[in-house]
């Protein structure tokens, strides 16, 4: 479990100097995990205006996402947003569900999630199977992500710890 | 003066307070009678709106929408325009406090006779079991002294009405249970002695599933669903602006195939997951629901002692345990894959969705 943590910091923290960096990443793990439960708390507070604010978060992240494509003229360059905002977001879920604060239910719907959009990354590069989306498709794509987030979103039942672990480890990675 | 300044704005702040508060409740606008005066309403369309829960969306220019208040908009445009028609549009909205103490309530009733609001009133839902009955309570007050005319269409707008379990599906009532048998329950009492509805219109997630269709068959002699995903753009109701309902079979089939129709033209134009818009005539369907009903119902009594993670939706026809010939009997199946993803090369849907449980 405490190698999950450390993991888990090792993901969303910038690289430091090699001599500072144990101390440097105990204080930012314990700078995280005290801002993570104080907002968790104060959501969790509001009750389902948090679990709301969670869940609209996450939606609006692969929303601006879609958008920086389709405002982008490159296909190189839609590729590349794309795949970042797919990778940053399996970054998270890894995140959550190593925190040990999930449980193993909210586990195998991260695992669920995490599954759909490998599966978009793959289609975004060709790889498992997949046609490689065209170029000219690029915007489309990003708009079926969207939606399909959007969709899964309600069919996919997460706790409001896991939601917001999810929103507060986008907002240190982004 | 700086004292007296405060005062007074407190005291208009209590005033202000005391004004929402009693202006939360009961609204009923005085009735204009002469307004109401000519030939009676000929039939009565009714809306039920879920929204508490998490319905926001992006359009295809990305900007967030919330479905709930888009639907209800429009639902509100098509019953100013309908000259012949009682509508009652009820909007189910999440439970807010206001000071974080005082409860406000969770439901909102819309009466438009002949194209004008005569009547609007706040009130509360189920507390307990959900069956609907606060909503079909106020659909008989509207009516007062004048009857409504037959109820001929019910549209529900919100996500997949649960099959089993069906905890959390309000976003305020999270122990509640709300199931698809609720919802049938809430069809037959707003019904009332209208006999069969002609056209039942389920805008949710997988609502095109053999239990679902069975669980409303009673009382609705065309069913409009989606046994696949729905995006919260919905349904388009503009065809219900032109309609003119109780002429007779032929009429509501070709009305039921034409909104059909429009919906999935418009889905189609704006989205790129798989579209799903199928027509049920719901007794031709019978013999294959029955066919199924068993071994339906054993999946559904194993879905529910098993974790939502392990359980799936398909397409019927995929699982030979479902599988029937005819089975698309009765059924205007209209059907696009998604764009991309592994199912867009899948270019056929039975019409029906079933349940899988992971091995």
């Amino acid at each position: 479990m405490l190698s999950n943590k450390k993991k888990f910091t090792n993901s969303i923290v910038p690289t430091c100097p090699r001599n500072s960096r144990g101390a440097t990443e105990t204080k930012e793990h314990v700078m995280f995990t005290r801002i993570a439960l104080r907002l968790i708390v104060v959501i969790g507070v509001l009750g389902s205006a948090g679990a709301a604010f969670g869940q609209d978060k996450v939606l609006n992240y692969f929303n601006d996402t879609a958008l920086k494509v389709k405002a982008t003229e490159s296909p190189v360059q839609k590729r590349e947003i794309l795949s970042n905002n797919l990778s940053e977001m399996t970054r998270a879920l890894d995140a959550a569900k190593n925190s040990s604060l999930t449980s193993a239910q909210d586990d195998m719907q991260l695992d669920r999630v995490k599954a759909t959009l490998q599966e978009k990354s793959d289609e975004l590069v060709g790889a498992n199977g997949f046609d490689r989306v065209p170029d000219d498709q690029l915007n489309a794509f990003s708009t079926y992500i969207v939606q399909d987030m959007e969709q899964a979103d309600k069919s996919i039942t997460i706790s409001l710890v896991a939601a917001l672990l999810i929103v507060i480890i986008i907002i240190l990675i982004v | 003066m700086r004292a007296f300044s405060t005062w007074r704005g407190h005291a208009g702040c209590v005033a202000l307070a005391m004004f929402l508060l009693v202006s939360c409740s009961t609204v009923p606008p005085a009735q204009d009678e002469s307004q109401l005066a000519g030939s009676p309403p000929r039939y009565s369309l009714v809306f039920i709106i879920h929204g508490d829960g998490d319905y926001l969306y992006h359009d295809t220019l990305g900007r967030a929408r919330r479905a709930d208040k888009d639907v209800f908009e429009r639902a509100q445009a098509i019953a100013t325009g309908l000259p012949n028609a009682d509508v009652v549009i009820f909007h189910e909205i999440e439970r807010r406090h206001v000071l974080f103490l005082i409860p406000r309530h969770d439901g909102r009733a819309y009466y438009y006779r002949r194209g004008r609001l005569v009547a609007q009133e706040s009130y509360w839902r189920d507390q307990g079991d959900s069956h609907f009955a606060p909503e079909a309570k106020l659909y008989k007050q509207f009516a007062g002294a004048q009857p409504h005319p037959p109820v001929r269409m019910l549209l529900y707008f919100g996500h997949e009405l649960p099959e089993f379990n069906g905890l959390g599906y309000d976003e305020s009532y999270p122990k509640r249970r709300v199931t698809i048998n609720d919802l049938a329950e809430g069809v037959k009492n707003i019904a009332g002695e209208s006999e069969e509805l002609d056209l039942l219109v389920l805008a949710t997630c997988f609502g095109g599933t053999p239990h679902t269709i069975s669980a409303l068959a009673p009382y609705a002699r065309y069913i409009i669903a989606s046994p696949e995903n729905l995006h919260l753009s919905y349904f388009d109701l503009e065809p219900l602006a032109s309609i003119e309902v109780g002429s007779g079979d032929a009429d509501i089939a070709a009305f039921a195939d034409r909104f059909a129709r429009n919906a999935f033209d418009q889905l189609v134009s704006e989205v790129q997951t798989a579209i799903s818009v199928v027509v049920y005539d719901v007794s031709a369907t019978g013999a294959f629901r029955d066919s199924v009903h068993a071994a339906y119902a054993r999946t559904l009594t194993a879905a529910n002692g098993t974790s939502l993670a392990a359980v799936e939706h398909c397409d019927c026809a995929s699982d030979s345990t479902y599988a029937r010939p005819g089975m698309g009997r009765g059924l205007t199946v209209l059907y696009r894959a998604p764009r991309f993803g592994r199912m867009k090369h899948e270019q056929r849907h039975s019409g029906w969705e079933c349940w899988r449980i992971a091995e």
